[in-house]
């Protein structure tokens, strides 16, 4: 780490302090995680938020956009290497670097969401194939596994590449299904339920496989302009198209997943489904998630990634891509809390909450959801912790390659290939 | 199974919605027997109208007891919902560490000392029935004790005298009731009579009868999840009539 900031002789005092700076921010808002988490396992579930009628929060949503950001980065690398995009080929170990942070990420998220944590391990004991979540478990560790091996095989690509190109040729093309399966797995965890008419739809599969990759690609291009902006890497002209690209398409394709099923909810006006749809549309209690998700998320960045004008600012993709990650982010809120919002049984006084107030019934007909600080806390604490994994890959790994037009074969440090060129 | 049908019941309830009068009794003998905290319902009585079995329109109003239509055509009546006890149900298919189980007599359990607190259970369930101990139980000053020991079957823990912090919990046909031939305890709280327990394979029994002759009806029969908990709809619609 030292000798890459050694090596710049211009920038060295530059870059050095604030990284430190950096990984201290980081340290303390994980340490914050954990305080929250120690208060948590002190006082139960009870200290967040969620309740009988909404009893899956925050950390649920957080795991499902983290599985989410997690594909953009291995269906890029492997697409690059599948359907030989040059341009996006530079990003391909950035790509899976992020892929393993953001599965681990997500893994960690669900153990604050268990009552009884230290009994996790009864899920490898007695495992129950028929449920969703024996699945998902199974097909993210593999994800893990999968992404680090590929991280490896790509790292020693570009070290030898004539050595290594058909293993790593091999690893892209299981990479891709991995990815498209990760996310399946994870929305028939919600997709299956009956229960639920808001998740129960065959469009759940396909919807998380699309904002999966509309989010994880705005992710590394946000990834890929910090290390433009702090480290010595330059985007070509040609990947920025190529980034893009991939953003305008997947998001074109999201909204129109999710109008489609907003059109058949709509027109069917079958009561259960209209109710919860009812919530969300301008007019009900979330309906801020409804512009979030279509003008803030969707609307704005198109403007950005599209309008000539606009297209040409500075920082125009950077922000689009910022912008659409926070849309998904309302739409894995919508996904999961309106589920609960909306119970089957819509008859009054509703159900138990499981909490006494004075003031309050102990019941709720229509779910009410606010998260804690605790729960706040523990979600800071885990992307603080995914930052501070992005961050010692990024400069333990090299993963970026300093001239993308160049191709893979000059690999390394930004030292070594001016040396050379 | 000629052999099975005589050794092992098959445990059903049945409500006749036209005797409930929406008193509560059953919902506070649940309370009272299972030691369930403030704010805890694992049988929760809801209002409706007659033969409102799914929700096909609006209820009439967010609070309870309060009458559907325009006076003077009013409707009441009353729904008591607990656990279903579901054939096919839907938590035992999700519950990722088999937690939940299903007994071969019908009723649907949760092991306490396997359950990993998820909450998927609760995701799955149509009914809404399950209820997660949040925190540390919050009981009323001198509350009732209740059953008071702990219980087990098939050597898996199911019930105990405090509401175990972390784990789901939900109605359990009064196991440790029925297993000695006592009748769950809503079944005998009800002061009209309204729940009727008993043994689906004995075709004499009074539940036999009102499942296959009386017209007994399962809740949200069409999402296929075979309740064991039967629903005897309004017969007559006209006040004053017998
Ligand atoms: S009513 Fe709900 S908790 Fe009871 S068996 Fe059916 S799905 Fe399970
Ligand atoms: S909360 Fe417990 S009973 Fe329910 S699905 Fe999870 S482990 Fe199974």
């Amino acid at each position: 780490m030292a000798t890459t900031t050694a090596a710049i002789p211009v920038r060295a005092t530059r870059s050095y302090r604030p990284i430190w700076a950096w990984y201290a921010a980081l340290v303390v808002l994980m340490a914050w995680g954990l305080a929250a988490w120690i208060d948590e396992l002190r006082y139960g579930l009870a200290a967040t938020g969620m309740r009988d009628v909404v009893s899956w929060g925050m950390y649920i949503f957080t795991f499902a956009f983290f599985i989410g950001l997690s594909a953009g980065g291995l269906i890029m690398a492997s697409s690059a290497e599948v359907f030989g995009i040059k341009a996006l080929k530079p990003l391909s170990r950035l790509g899976v670097l992020s892929a393993a942070a953001c599965v681990a990420v997500a893994a960690l998220m669900i153990i604050p969401d268990l009552g009884q944590p230290f009994r996790v391990g009864n899920i490898f004991i007695h495992p129950n194939w028929t449920s969703p979540l024996i699945w998902d478990i199974l097909i993210i560790t593999v994800y893990f596994v999968f992404s680090i091996v590929d991280l490896y095989v790509l790292q020693r690509h570009a070290a030898e590449p004539s050595r290594w190109k058909t293993v790593a040729r091999v690893m892209a093309y299981v990479g891709l299904p991995t990815a498209i399966l990760l996310h399946s797995v994870t929305a028939w965890i919600f997709g299956l339920q009956i229960a639920r008419s808001w998740w129960n739809t065959s469009l759940m599969a396909p919807l998380f496989v699309v904002s999966a990759v509309l989010s994880g690609t705005a992710l590394v291009t946000l990834l890929a302009l910090c290390a433009q902006r702090f480290g010595k890497v330059e985007l070509s002209q040609e990947t920025r198209k190529w980034l893009r690209g991939f953003i305008v398409i997947s998001l074109f394709v999201d909204l129109f997943f999710v109008g489609a099923d907003y059109i058949t909810v709509l027109w069917g006006n079958v009561p259960a489904d209209r109710s919860a749809l009812n919530l969300v549309l301008p007019g009900g209690p979330w309906a801020w998630l409804f512009w979030i998700e279509w003008i803030v998320g969707g609307v704005i960045p198109l403007a950005f990634l599209l309008v000539p004008r606009l297209k040409k600012m500075p920082g125009a993709l950077g922000l689009a891509a910022f912008l659409v990650i926070v849309g998904v982010y309302a739409f894995r809120i919508e996904l999961v809390v309106l589920g609960f919002v909306n119970p089957l049984t819509q008859f009054p006084p509703g159900n138990a909450v499981g909490t006494y107030n004075v003031q309050t019934s102990s019941f709720q007909l229509i779910g009410r959801y606010h998260p804690t600080w605790v729960e706040l806390g523990i979600v800071i604490g885990l992307v603080a912790l995914f930052a501070a994994l992005i961050t010692i890959g990024y400069r333990a790994l090299h993963v970026m390659e300093p001239s993308p037009a160049a191709g893979h074969r000059h690999a390394r440090m930004p030292a070594e290939t001016k040396a050379s060129s | 199974m000629a052999a099975k049908k005589t050794s092992i019941p098959h445990h059903v309830m049945v409500i006749d919605t036209n005797r409930c009068v929406g008193c509560w009794s059953c919902a506070i003998a649940c309370k009272q027997v299972n030691n369930e905290p403030l704010g805890y319902f694992w049988n929760r009585v809801l209002t409706t109208a007659p033969n409102q079995s799914t929700t096909a329109k609006a209820p009439a109003s967010n609070n309870m007891d309060v009458p559907w239509g325009t006076y003077p055509d009013c409707e009441l009546a009353y729904l008591p919902v607990a656990c279903q006890q579901c054939n096919d149900a839907p938590c035992v298919k999700v519950c990722p560490v088999q937690a939940t189980f299903r007994r071969d007599d019908g009723t649907v359990l949760i092991d306490y000392n396997r359950c990993i607190g998820c909450r998927y259970c609760m995701a799955a369930c149509p009914y809404g029935v399950r209820i997660f101990n949040w925190g540390d139980s919050n009981y009323a000053p001198g509350g009732v004790v209740g059953y008071g020991k702990e219980y087990s079957t098939e050597d898996r823990l199911v019930f105990t005298p405090e509401r175990p912090k972390g784990v789901v919990e939900k109605c359990t046909f009064c196991v440790e009731r029925i297993d000695v031939g006592e009748l769950p305890f809503c079944v005998e709280a009800c002061p009209l009579g309204a729940r009727i327990f008993g043994d689906l394979n004995d075709p004499d029994s009074q539940v036999s009868k009102l499942v296959n002759n009386g017209g007994g009806e399962q809740l949200h029969p069409e999402l296929g999840t075979d309740p064991n908990v039967y629903y005897l709809p309004v017969a007559r619609r006209v006040p004053g009539e017998s």
